[in-house]
């Protein structure tokens, strides 16, 4: 499956693991939150690199081992559900987490500067959606006035 | 009101300038009421707008069913909403200069 | 006032330029109207029963004459020649064709303007005191605030897809609140500590609606310097934990509420403490930069005029009416502030017409250093104005048909749009405003009467804010008809109070009457003439009010009547 990661167009390396069952050996999974938790040491001892999905309610304290993870993927169920953006943002500067975040479910094209500034580098696009042109999103606001991830600085720090 | 005089009919918004819009019987979109094409009943009013959200996004906005009373020539809506959805604002517009 | 740089004009014009791609994505069907809509709503364009409607954001109220004459021009080429003020300080087009829209944001863009947030689930415009920097109860102009706050909630990209809207009102006159800052869900106050700091005191979870509430003040002082973070943090909690499932239940209001203002406040405090950063506080540079635009302008040193009382007391009666009624005292000797009512009989309240809007550029221009106001009340301001000029502007104003002596009069109505335009209304308002206006357009009943705010909505979204009006009506959809709610009482400043519901709903052909015997009691049970409207209510209590109107003052069936 095609992914945007870092403004690319790349080939998604990690594999997502269904509730339950067991990680291919060798894999990078993607394992929901209810199966990390049950079995994180496990996780983590047999797979290099191993990513959490997430719902938008969870908080990153709900996210035990948060540094060890190379991934973590919020969902967005509904394009309008925003709090993916908060816990985005938390992660990356209240958290330090320096791995990949990457925004999944209903994600628009038009959402991804909003998604980038908030700390997510990577994206799943719905089935369909054209990537090449998504590209084109990431540059379209030039300006902006308020401190993200992307620059902690406001832009009255920047003029 | 005897079941004969009611009917169904299909209603959005161009999406080219959102004037409203009313489905012809040959499926083609009108602003008038007075040409729209009625159906017996809801749930055929509901498959004709649910073909047409998905078919023709360019031209219609959010398309949807109503009832509506017909006396010969004459298509009434039932509630104010669509009366004046038919019939344009109730108050003068422009203001007078 | 605020002139933007080549940074905001790169945003105003990135966004227009980013709008017209979408718009012509949605043209070719390339997305639906589904996943267009969130996108057009940030842009502040909705559909409404008859055609699209663009609101045009007009920060805290104030326009200069270019832009004004910009609106006039828009209304006149791509619209049916009017514009409409709005109960928040914008203005609204009620017929763009979505294929006109990308065009008309460019031409906002050319004068300093956008359609930016005006709707959708975002951060709407900072609305402030239509006096904002010539009050004499002012403490501090709140304008400044406002244009920061503007630009820092301007395509924030955390708070784009909040659980509902977000709307801000910041006041710097603490004893007299007119931008409703308890009916925010974050109301600012300009204020000074015991060491002589200004700050600001925040109140949040205030609003109408379907549950209309009064803010909650969740810090007495806040250093001006903490303003953005702290606000943030405010925003933060709203964003994680407001409720998403229920539109009606989705304002913060209702988080503060279930929460408790202790809870809510525990927990904002917390994020605060570990999300600000040196570099997210507001540096005094910043705040010197956008004071500057907001410096008064060229005063001339004039004696104190007080020609007013003169020219309230003189023969011209019609001028005498005009500036007993429409002028405001100024800080500044001889100025004066002019409310320009555009509620003339016959006209939907809040309606300017591009000819009117023109001439109102030219008046500006020669009268008020080219500032007008939009206030929340949908009439304009100018603000500065010299009083020795006030009998000339009033024979212009008149001409223009913009001369009518009802400010904050009966016939100065405040009313949404109602049935005639909007998709969410149970019912007409604007025929309602309009016999009104007509019924008790007499300017001697009008003056006996006195200050009276009626507010009309034809929604329990309460756009027309008639929850706060002192004659507040709402429309509500009873078996298919419309039928209107009295209430009496509302408030919306300082002495915040939401108004209470009458009796059972009246009908169209019955509510007009039920206010005039409404204003009829009050002007037999006042104390004396100068007891307003709104003091006899209080005074008095609700039932000599529910006998004239029902005939009764047993308990009446509202149960039926809900919205």
């Amino acid at each position: 499956m095609r992914i945007i990661r870092d403004r690319a167009i790349v080939e998604d390396d990690f594999v997502r693991v269904p509730d339950g069952a067991e990680p291919p050996a060798g894999a990078k999974p993607i394992v929901r939150l209810a199966d990390f938790i049950v079995a994180r040491e496990e996780l983590l001892a047999r797979h290099a690199a191993v990513g959490v999905q997430v719902s938008p309610d969870k908080l990153p304290a709900d996210i035990p081992d948060l540094q060890r993870l190379a991934l973590i993927a919020i969902e967005f169920p509904r394009f309008t559900d925003g709090r993916g953006y908060s816990v985005a943002r938390m992660l990356r500067q209240r958290h330090a987490y320096r791995g990949e975040l990457r925004a999944v479910g209903w994600v628009l094209h038009d959402q991804l500067q909003y998604l980038e500034r908030c700390g997510f580098n990577a994206f799943e696009l719905q089935p369909g959606k054209p990537l090449d042109s998504a590209l084109g999103a990431f540059g379209e606001l030039s300006v902006t006035y308020q401190a993200a991830v992307d620059d902690p600085r406001p832009l009255y720090r920047r003029r | 009101m005897t079941a004969s005089s009611t009917h169904w009919i299909v209603t959005g918004n161009f999406t080219e300038d959102g004037a409203v819009a009313w489905r012809r019987p040959d499926g083609t979109w009108s602003r008038r009421i007075a040409d729209a094409g009625l159906v017996v009943d809801e749930e055929t009013a509901k498959a004709l707008s649910t073909t047409a959200r998905a078919t023709e996004q360019r031209e219609i906005c959010e398309p949807y069913g109503i009832e509506v009373q017909v006396d010969g020539d004459t298509i009434d809506p039932l509630t104010a909403r669509q009366r004046i959805r038919a019939n344009g604002p109730t108050i003068q517009l422009r203001r007078p200069d | 006032m605020y002139q933007y740089d080549d940074h905001d004009r790169r945003i105003i014009t990135d966004r227009a330029h980013q709008f017209r791609g979408q718009v012509s994505r949605r043209l070719s069907g390339e997305i639906t109207e589904e996943e267009f809509k969130p996108l057009r709503l940030q842009n502040g364009l909705y559909m409404q029963l008859h055609a699209y409607m663009l609101r045009v954001a007009i920060p805290y109220g104030l326009l200069g004459s270019a832009q004004v004459r910009k609106l006039a021009h828009i209304a006149r080429t791509y619209d049916r020649g009017y514009g409409h003020l709005t109960t928040r300080q914008n203005l609204q087009y009620n017929w763009p064709k979505l294929t006109d829209v990308p065009a008309i944001l460019d031409e906002l863009a050319s004068v300093e303007m956008h359609a930016v947030q005006t709707s959708g689930s975002c951060i709407r415009n900072i609305t402030a005191d239509h006096f904002a920097g010539i009050a004499r109860d002012e403490l501090e102009d709140p304008r400044p605030y406002c244009e920061i706050l503007r630009q820092w909630s301007t395509f924030h990209p955390e708070f784009a897809h909040l659980p509902r809207k977000f709307k801000i009102a910041v006041t710097g006159a603490p004893g007299t609140d007119r931008a409703a800052v308890r009916f925010h869900d974050i109301g600012l106050r300009i204020v000074e500590n015991a060491a002589g700091e200004r700050g600001f005191e925040v109140i949040v979870g205030g609003g109408l609606g379907r549950t209309p509430m009064i803010g909650e003040v969740i810090r007495e002082f806040l250093p001006k310097r903490h303003l953005l973070s702290f606000i943030e943090s405010i925003l933060r909690v709203y964003n994680l934990h407001g409720r998403r499932d229920n539109k009606y239940k989705a304002r913060i209001k209702i988080l503060v509420s279930a929460l408790g203002i202790d809870e809510f406040r525990r927990r904002v405090e917390e994020d605060w403490e570990a999300s600000r950063t040196p570099e997210l506080e507001l540096a005094d540079e910043e705040v010197a930069r956008v004071s500057a635009f907001f410096a008064p302008p060229p005063y001339e040193t004039l004696p104190a005029n007080d020609r007013v009382d003169g020219l309230v007391l003189g023969r011209d009666r019609e001028l005498g009416n005009w500036v007993r009624n429409n002028v405001v005292a100024h800080k500044v000797p001889g100025y004066s502030a002019v409310v320009i009512s555009v509620k003339k009989p016959g006209i939907p309240p809040g309606d300017v017409s591009d000819t009117q809007l023109d001439a109102i550029a030219d008046v500006s221009d020669r009268y008020s250093f080219g500032h007008v106001v939009v206030t929340h009340t949908q009439n304009l301001v100018l603000p500065d104005v010299k009083t020795s000029e006030l009998p000339r502007l009033h024979a212009e104003l008149r001409a223009l048909d913009l001369g009518e002596a009802n400010a904050n009069k009966l016939t100065d109505v405040i009313t949404c749009p109602g049935l005639d335009y909007c998709d969410l209304a149970n019912a007409r308002s604007i025929p309602l405003s309009l016999e009104i206006a007509q019924r008790f357009d007499r300017i001697d009943y009008l003056n006996d009467v006195g200050d009276v705010s009626i507010k009309i909505s034809g929604c329990i979204n309460a756009c027309g804010h008639h929850h706060v009006g002192n004659i507040g009506i709402l429309g509500i959809d009873k078996r298919g008809e419309e039928f209107y709610q009295l209430m009496l009482g509302g408030s919306p400043g300082n002495d915040a109070s939401i108004g209470k519901i009458l009796g059972r709903a009246l009908a169209q052909d019955e509510i007009v009457d039920a206010v005039e015997k409404v204003l009829g009691r009050y002007l037999e049970a006042r104390e004396s003439p100068d007891e307003r409207f709104l003091e006899t209510v209080r005074r008095v209590g609700f039932d000599p009010f529910k006998e004239a109107v029902y005939g009764t003052t047993d308990s009446l069936e509202a149960a039926g009547d809900s919205p």
